[in-house]
């Protein structure tokens, strides 16, 4: 065991070389939590969510649908904002647009996981539904990484697109194997 | 505050997935309460009683080994199994609540609803004419099914959903109507309407979605909506 030999500035400068390395083991870590959870926990068949709508897999599907339509919002805000957007000069809002769409997406995202977690647990019978459960808890260990850290600023600049790339795939699959499948099995209804 | 931002926003994220919670475990129907409603006081004792053999064990023979295996996988509180009976085709499901168990055989042309008790991991169930024994463990339930004077064995392993039992009511014409439907992980299914004791074939059923049967819209509920009535 060498490891406490080490002396501290070692340590200290180790630790600066990969500052992405706290943020993506945490998000590592919960979306490993989630997964554990929604296979080790009974799921209810039952949770609380928004009402007013037809059934739980109608506001799922809604709800998800408004998160991905932010999260559209999202890529070209981001685009905007690293001046990926030929001509367009980001106008000075474009910052806080981008923070308060992925705030309502992710606030949106919530019930429509709270109710896939306690209500159906994750589960890999059919390929759908095998792929939504991987990726529903790969997008959140993303989200939470990125949240980590977007408040470093030591980070090398890919950081930040990476994650926000991924976690957009993520959601874009989440959409496709929930509300697209939705919608296209049971007719767009609310 | 900028700084900040992005860790209020997980913590409302967290807010927001407890409140649910505790609403969520609030409002479920009090699991407890439907056992002493649905008629048998005898299940809260019985989950109490059942570990206390593990002491006996210890000093005991074999036997008591084997009880003590038992008890310690107390008879599960709220399980759904789903299985085929063999020699017959057709499914058999059956799901347990507070002691409670509830199962349901089909084969597109014969159906039978029972009920019955789960203890010590045994669970009997009588209906029309038909009788299921099984014993629970290992994840599945295994036993014997008779219908009329016929006899079959299954084995049905433990179900989540969108898979196992459902069940559906409504008049159609003035006539009581029960659909049942029974599906298994691998996307099998089974269903039959019965309309004033007559045995109508029921339509392929999608969990969550109702089904039209003589001109009658069904909504077909999952074990949780119907076990306590059954």
């Amino acid at each position: 065991m060498t490891v406490p030999q080490i002396p501290r500035n070692d340590a200290a400068r180790k630790q600066s070389s990969a500052p992405y390395l706290v943020p993506l083991l945490v998000g590592g870590l919960v979306a490993v939590a989630l997964g554990v959870y929604g296979r080790e926990h009974t799921p209810t068949g039952y949770a609380v969510g928004p009402a007013g709508f037809s059934g739980a897999q109608a506001m799922k599907s809604w709800l998800a649908t408004g998160a991905f339509v932010l999260a559209i919002v999202q890529v070209i805000s981001a685009l905007a904002m690293y001046g990926k957007i030929p001509g367009l000069q980001a106008p000075p809002w474009t910052g806080t647009l981008h923070r308060w769409s992925g705030r309502l997406a992710f606030v949106l995202s919530v019930p429509v996981a709270f109710h896939c977690l306690y209500a159906l647990g994750a589960q890999f019978d059919v390929p759908r539904v095998l792929v939504h459960s991987l990726l529903g808890t790969f997008f959140y260990g993303v989200f939470v990484a990125k949240m980590l850290s977007l408040p470093k600023r030591d980070l090398p600049g890919w950081t930040l697109p990476v994650l926000g790339g991924l976690a957009f795939t993520a959601l874009t699959g989440l959409w496709l194997t929930s509300s697209f499948w939705f919608f296209t099995t049971f007719g767009i209804t609310f | 505050m900028k700084r900040l931002g992005p860790y209020h926003t997980l913590a409302a994220g967290v807010v927001l997935a407890l409140g649910l919670a505790v609403l969520s475990v609030q409002t479920t129907p009090r699991t407890d309460d439907a056992a002493a409603s649905s008629g048998i006081p005898d299940a809260r004792a019985t989950t109490k009683v059942a570990p206390e053999p593990t002491s006996t064990a210890l000093t005991g023979d074999a036997t008591a080994t084997g009880e003590a295996t038992e008890a310690a996988a107390p008879t599960p509180k709220r399980a759904d199994y789903a299985g085929v009976a063999q020699g017959n085709g057709g499914l058999v499901a059956l799901s347990i609540k507070n002691g409670k168990a509830i199962a349901y055989f089909c084969d597109g042309r014969i159906e039978s609803w029972l009920k019955g008790t789960a203890e010590d991991n045994t669970v009997t169930l009588t209906g029309k004419g038909s009788l299921i024994t099984a014993a629970l463990g290992d994840g599945k339930a295994k036993g014997t099914l008779q219908v009329g004077k016929a006899k079959w064995r299954f084995t049905a392993p433990l179900v989540k959903k969108p898979s196992g039992l459902y069940r559906a009511t409504a008049i159609v014409r003035g006539a009581k109507a029960v659909g049942g439907w029974i599906i298994l992980p691998n996307g099998q299914q089974v269903g039959l309407v019965d309309i004033g004791d007559s045995p109508y074939q029921a339509p392929k059923l999608t969990p969550g979605s109702p089904v039209d049967v003589e001109g009658t819209r069904l909504s077909p509920e999952d074990t949780d909506a119907f076990i306590d009535e059954l």
